[in-house]
């Protein structure tokens, strides 16, 4: 039943995804002003933060399916889990890139084992981990079993990363925008970041659920093969 | 509205770097789930075109 029902609701996120990436980057390069203390190197945030943001919520998320999926041997659950692993880990990997990117312009340096970006390379290996942990063990349950643990293990690193600019003397720079204070940036800026966001969250519906398709037909062929072999 | 200076004062290397990095990051993902459905449809096809064979050489 879900199987049909995701493909019919995939282009419902697709398609705005698409429109939204056009959007935001219009805001972020025609409308969004130039930065007075960084120029226009600041403009990396507009893929930076939506990326950085999605891979830590996409582990989450990841987690919370797969503790489901084990808790309540929920086997959707468990592969909704595979299934968003690999976009945290694009998005992860694009948050550390593109940091690095910003990082050299601003700081003058490609890299730093500051508490930020260490504990979001952690992050990344935690997603590297669970991708291999699943892929190494054929039993699809042992692996969905054997990921979650990591899984949800690795969810202490998410906080770490939000609060580390909090908690430890970090290069990188504080929060620009909470939840209960008004944001420090243009609101031009604000909105660019925030139309990238939502373009980010929903292209990450649209690919998951496709992979998500993906993954339920792989298990049910070799769950078909199995049998055939069986009889 | 203002036009973007392509150069981005002069840190266009790590602005477009950045937005080309995300641009590859993001097809790499949409080539590879696109290869992976191809190959079920393939796998669809593959068991009854051997099926259909085995019947053949047993009749």
């Amino acid at each position: 039943m879900f199987y049909p029902l995701a493909g019919k609701i995939i282009p419902w996120f697709a398609w705005p995804a698409g429109i939204l990436f056009a959007l935001g980057m219009f805001v972020g390069f025609f409308i969004a002003p130039t930065d007075f203390q960084q120029g226009d190197a600041y403009r990396i945030i507009f893929i930076h933060v939506p990326a950085s943001w999605l891979g830590m919520f996409l582990y989450i998320l990841m987690a919370l399916y797969a503790g489901v999926g084990w808790a309540f041997n929920a086997r959707l659950a468990s592969m909704m889990a595979s299934s968003l692993s690999i976009t945290g880990a694009m998005f992860t990997f694009l948050s550390l890139v593109t940091g690095a990117f910003w990082g050299k312009p601003t700081w003058g340096t490609w890299w730093v084992w500051d508490a930020r970006m260490t504990s979001t390379l952690i992050l990344l290996f935690l997603y590297i981990g669970f991708i291999s942990l699943q892929s190494s063990i054929d039993d699809p349950r042992r692996a969905d079993r054997a990921g979650a643990v990591l899984a949800l293990v690795g969810v202490i690193n998410v906080p770490i990363i939000y609060f580390s600019v909090q908690w430890w003397n970090t290069l990188h720079q504080g929060a620009t925008i909470r939840i209960l204070q008004k944001p420090t940036i243009h609101g031009s800026m604000l909105w660019a970041m925030l139309i990238m966001l939502a373009a980010c969250w929903l292209y990450s519906v649209a690919v998951v659920l496709i992979r998500l398709r993906c993954i339920i037909l792989e298990r049910e062929q070799s769950a078909n093969r199995f049998a055939e072999v069986a009889v | 509205m203002n036009w973007p200076d392509l150069s981005m004062g002069g840190y266009g290397f790590y602005v477009w770097g950045s937005y080309l990095f995300a641009l590859i990051a993001i097809v790499w993902e949409l080539v590879s789930l696109n290869h992976r459905k191809k190959a079920h449809a393939r796998e669809k096809v593959a068991p009854r075109i051997l099926r259909g064979s085995a019947n053949e050489t047993t009749s």
